[in-house]
């Protein structure tokens, strides 16, 4: 067989391929993307996004429309989600917080692994802050101080199981300082409690985190973070200052209901690794700070898997009960 | 003066043709949904923001703000007509707007919540314009010690909204901490009173306690009457149909009141208009001479909160525009639409896009102005709605408390909680115990405990540090002073006694 | 010049709600009271608990104290109440079933006909009319979603 016949050959397998593919399910029905907040919240902002890029770079035939279905700390979306049983046209956006919530609560009937694991999508990292007067100017610098005063400087953050104190307490761990965390409610609060002086240390996203450096107000000591974050070219990554912490990403990603057949799933697995692929993609995660995590649907499962194990871990190491 | 030339260039900004009309939009959209009970600034934005993807920034900013105004002065057409508050800041506007409606006087209460907005919207502009910069310096000192003071002072209004038994009033308020502390607690991530139950692990939305028990409750409670088609007096002629010359003299200092209360309030971080009108309101009570006709129909009840509930709206914008803070739902909302567009609010905000903010500043002068204008003349329309017969009347309000506890979260677990507090309502009413304690309790206590933990935290569990502070000392002080208040009352009043003659 | 509510009233609801500062006060027991890092769940809960344990049986003293008379509480049209909470509770479980269109027009035919003794054409009017208007304007015209049930509205 000649070059030319074999590579004619090879290009009529590899576009029979994806016929092959689309002889599976295509959706009829506007798609429903739920998600656990109300509108203009985080993973709103997100679905909405999405929606539109999927609209722009037509990889779907249907179009895709948000439902907010928020409460219970998320899990009046999970309930939602698990409801729609064997449902096509359904999928929801999760965050990692999800797994955790679920670890702590017995009131938790249904949970995010109840659910078909469709795709990861981004990994929100974040940077460690100080006020611009903080006598800090690396990291080591507020370890040192906080092992000579243990329990005398604080950090203020969400709640306690948000991925602040996750932070928080694996630095501590790895270091044996010791200081204290102040949840906050609202992003505005914990901001305002740094700049008024009134916490020394906050764990902040890289987005909102931006203006307050420019103007001046605010230092970065380091990212939490694999790889160097575009926006920070010159801030060490947890790793490079020399603390050996895993980083424990703030995740967001795709579920579908339970119970879906099996082209379902792979139609959506399809349509997300196309949409990641985009460039309207990777403009949206350049200008938000976000960090590609796109993994598959069974890569998915395994990180569910793999961080519901460390979240319990940490859970019990700050001496939270966790349930299951 | 540069502020005038700005502003000048501002107001050229804000009267273009395009943008006066979208103001427009903004304000009357925003006035139509904010009288859906439950749907308030927050959802009202939210929904509306789509479509400003398609105007300049400009123009979305403009229509934004209108929508801001529009929704807070919506929310307080039902709860002035119908006892159903339309969304949080409103609740207040209940206590004396229904009563007012009830004896005859919806049209003047109507008229002077717009008139309120107006004043103290304007106000609050004002105070984004001159003083933005300073006062955001100012709100970053104010921390978890200063929270608490500020909570607790409003919680000691509690004791002046007790009306006949102070126990009574406490009790409820203690009610209210309760139904305030189920949920997830923030720092230990327990779950607290959640009965199983997964709904509750994000606690109880506060608007659906406020709509059941005041509007619930109170259908439930005046169902019982058998009187056929007793209409609720709506008095005809215009001049009866709007606030008279002698109402806005009593509401001058509820005007200052509202103006300036709100305005502070939100500046701060987590200060929100909710809290806002309720210590506008326990402020008022507490200056005026006829303390004890509060909660039974006067004006500067209603003129107060509604002042504070808009004067609070340009508060919110200074650490949102000045420091990129945003200090309450809305202005989060805000925020994001603002990063949609490529704008970064930071401290460098107002300097790097003078433009935009001289429009937006111009342009709620304007919003302010609109609203006035649009909604004065439609008093009258509202007003005609209590017109209806109660076995018309009544079903509506069931149905529009279902709908905006509905609309705001989706979940049918709400609804059988309006049920239940709807139940509550009336049993506390039955059984004279005061109501409005209760819902301020709830309104402040999620925010009393935490500023409480929060501020022992910093100081690693000494207690001074909630007197120490100048600002938070004040504010305990003045919670003091709240507290002797009825207490002064009743001495002098036994002291007239003990100087009236013995015996007949 | 006394408090003229009902000593009855009065009594027992300050036994009911001494009987849920208790219960409150037994569950902020098993929560933690004072942790390494600051006030615990159970700490803000501990007292109001016994706040509320405490007014509520010093009312019960007072209204046991309080000479009898003073008014009573009219409970001669509770029965109207009762019937129109209960016809509220159902039309809200109804709303998951046969969706939020139908049970509020059950709700209001039942309000205007049975409580307010209208006849029964007009009752049927003002459900249809009220329940049609508003599935128009929110439904429709606001795109406030509903409950919707097997009815598919």
């Amino acid at each position: 067989m000649n070059a030319t016949v074999r590579a004619l050959v090879l290009a009529t397998i590899a576009a029979a391929a994806p016929a092959v593919h689309a002889q599976g399910f295509k959706p009829t029905r506007p798609i429903e993307m739920v998600v656990h907040t109300g509108p203009g919240g985080g993973n709103d902002v997100l679905a909405r996004a999405i929606a539109a890029m999927i609209e722009k770079e037509k990889l779907a035939p249907v179009r895709m429309q948000v439902v907010n279905k928020p409460g219970g700390n998320g899990n009046v979306f999970v309930a939602y989600v698990a409801e729609k049983r064997g449902d096509p046209h359904t999928l929801g956006l999760f965050t990692g917080n999800m797994i955790t919530n679920m670890l702590i609560s017995t009131e938790v009937k249904v949970t995010l692994r109840d659910l078909t694991p469709i795709a990861r999508l981004v990994l929100e990292p974040a940077v460690i802050a100080v006020k611009a007067d903080a006598p800090y100017k690396t990291l080591a610098d507020f370890i040192d101080d906080a092992k000579k005063r243990p329990g005398q400087l604080k950090q203020s953050g969400g709640s306690i199981t948000s991925r602040d104190n996750v932070v928080r307490q694996l630095l501590m761990r790895s270091t044996g300082a010791q200081w204290a965390f102040i949840s906050f409610p609202g992003g505005g609060e914990r901001i305002a409690a740094l700049l008024g002086g009134h916490v020394n240390m906050m764990v902040i996203e890289p987005e909102e985190a931006g203006e307050h450096i420019r103007a001046g107000n605010m230092r970065v000591l380091a990212q939490v973070s694999e790889r160097r974050l575009h926006g920070f070219p010159n801030v060490p990554t947890l790793k490079e200052a020399g603390f050996d912490v895993p980083v424990v990403p703030q995740v967001r990603g795709v579920v579908a209901p339970p119970g879906i057949p099996k082209e379902n799933v792979q139609y959506w697995e399809e349509l997300f690794r196309k949409l990641t692929r985009t460039a309207s993609w990777q403009k949206y995660l350049a200008e938000n700070q976000f960090e590609d995590g796109y993994l598959t649907s069974a890569e998915l499962a395994a990180f569910f898997d793999g961080f519901s194990d460390r979240m319990r871990e940490i859970l019990g190491a700050a001496g939270i009960k966790t349930v299951r | 003066m540069e502020i005038l030339s700005s502003l000048a260039q501002g107001f050229a900004v804000a009267l273009a043709p395009a943008n006066l009309l979208w103001c427009f939009v903004g304000v009357l959209l925003g006035t139509v949904i904010g009288i859906m009970p439950g749907l308030g600034p927050p959802a009202t934005i939210a929904m509306l923001l789509p479509l400003t993807f398609q105007m300049t920034p400009a123009a979305a900013m403009i229509m934004l703000a209108g929508i801001y105004y529009g929704a807070k002065y919506g929310g307080s057409t039902t709860s002035i007509l119908l006892n159903v508050p339309g969304e949080s800041a409103s609740v207040v506007t209940c206590l004396d707007g229904y009563q007012m409606a009830r004896k005859g006087r919806a049209g003047a209460a109507l008229g002077i919540a717009a008139i309120a907005s107006f004043v103290a919207g304007t106000v609050g502009v004002l105070g984004l314009m001159l003083v933005a910069p300073p006062l955001a310096r100012f709100a970053l000192a104010f921390s978890s010690p200063e929270y608490f003071g500020l909570m607790t002072l409003g919680l000691a209004l509690v004791v002046l909204l007790a009306g006949r038994s102070v126990i009574k009033a406490l009790l409820a308020a203690l009610v209210g901490l309760w139904i305030a502390s189920m949920g997830t607690d923030l720092f230990s991530a327990t779950s607290r009173f959640t009965f199983g139950q997964m709904e509750l692990l994000a606690g109880i939305d506060f608007i659906v306690v406020a709509i059941g028990v005041f509007a619930i409750g109170e259908v439930l409670a005046n169902i019982a009457l058998r009187e056929g088609t007793q209409l609720l007096p709506v008095p005809k002629g215009l001049r009866n149909l709007l606030p008279t010359w002698q109402d806005l003299k009593d509401c001058r200092f509820a005007f200052l009141n509202g103006s300036v209360v709100g305005f502070l309030v939100g500046v701060l971080p987590g200060g929100g208009s909710t809290i806002a009108s309720f210590l506008s309101y326990g402020l008022e009570k507490a200056v005026s001479r006829r303390r004890g006709q509060f909660g039974t129909g006067v004006i500067e009840g209603v003129a107060a909160p509604e002042g504070a509930n808009n004067s609070e709206t340009g508060g919110a914008l200074v650490p949102l525009l000045t420091l990129g803070i945003p200090g309450s739902g809305t202005t989060a909302i805000l925020l994001a639409a603002l990063v949609l567009w490529g704008f970064k609010p930071g401290p460098l905000f107002i300097p790097e896009n003078p433009t935009l903010f001289w429009g937006l500043v111009a342009s709620m002068y304007l919003g302010n102005a609109m609203l006035l204008v649009l909604n004065l003349p439609l008093v009258p329309a509202f007003a005609q709605v209590l017109r209806l017969p109660v076995y018309v009347l009544y079903p509506l309000i069931f149905g529009v408390s279902m709908v905006g506890v509905y609309s705001v979260s989706g979940s049918p677990f709400d609804l059988a909680l309006l049920a239940a507090f709807g139940l509550l309502g009336y049993l506390m009413r039955k059984l004279d115990y005061p109501t409005a304690p209760l819902i301020l309790a709830l309104a402040l206590g999620a925010g009393l405990e935490r500023a409480l933990r929060q501020s022992l935290m910093m100081s690693g569990g000494n207690l001074a540090i909630l007197v120490e502070r100048p600002i938070a000392a004040v504010m305990l002080s003045l919670a003091l002073v709240v507290l002797l208040i009825p207490l002064v009352g009743r001495l002098n009043a036994w002291r007239l006694r003990a100087l009236e003659p013995d015996g007949g | 010049m006394g408090e003229t509510t009902n000593r009855a009233a009065d009594f027992w609801s300050g036994l009911a709600l001494a009987a849920l500062g208790t219960y409150i006060v037994l569950e902020a027991r098993q929560w933690e009271y004072l942790g390494p890092e600051g006030p615990g769940a159970g700490f803000f809960p501990l007292w109001y608990g016994i706040a509320m344990v405490a007014l509520s049986l010093a009312l019960v003293a007072s209204s046991a104290l309080r000479k009898p008379g003073g008014g009573g509480i009219d409970w001669r049209n509770a029965g109207r109440s009762a019937a129109a909470w209960l016809a509220f509770a159902a039309s809200v479980a109804a709303c998951k079933l046969v969706g939020f269109a139908v049970s509020f027009a059950l709700l209001t035919f039942f309000i205007v006909a049975v409580l307010y003794r209208r006849p029964l054409a007009v009752a049927a009017t003002v459900a249809v009319a009220v329940a049609a208007g508003f599935q128009v304007v929110f439904a429709m015209a606001l795109g406030v979603s509903l409950p919707s049930g097997v009815l598919g509205f």
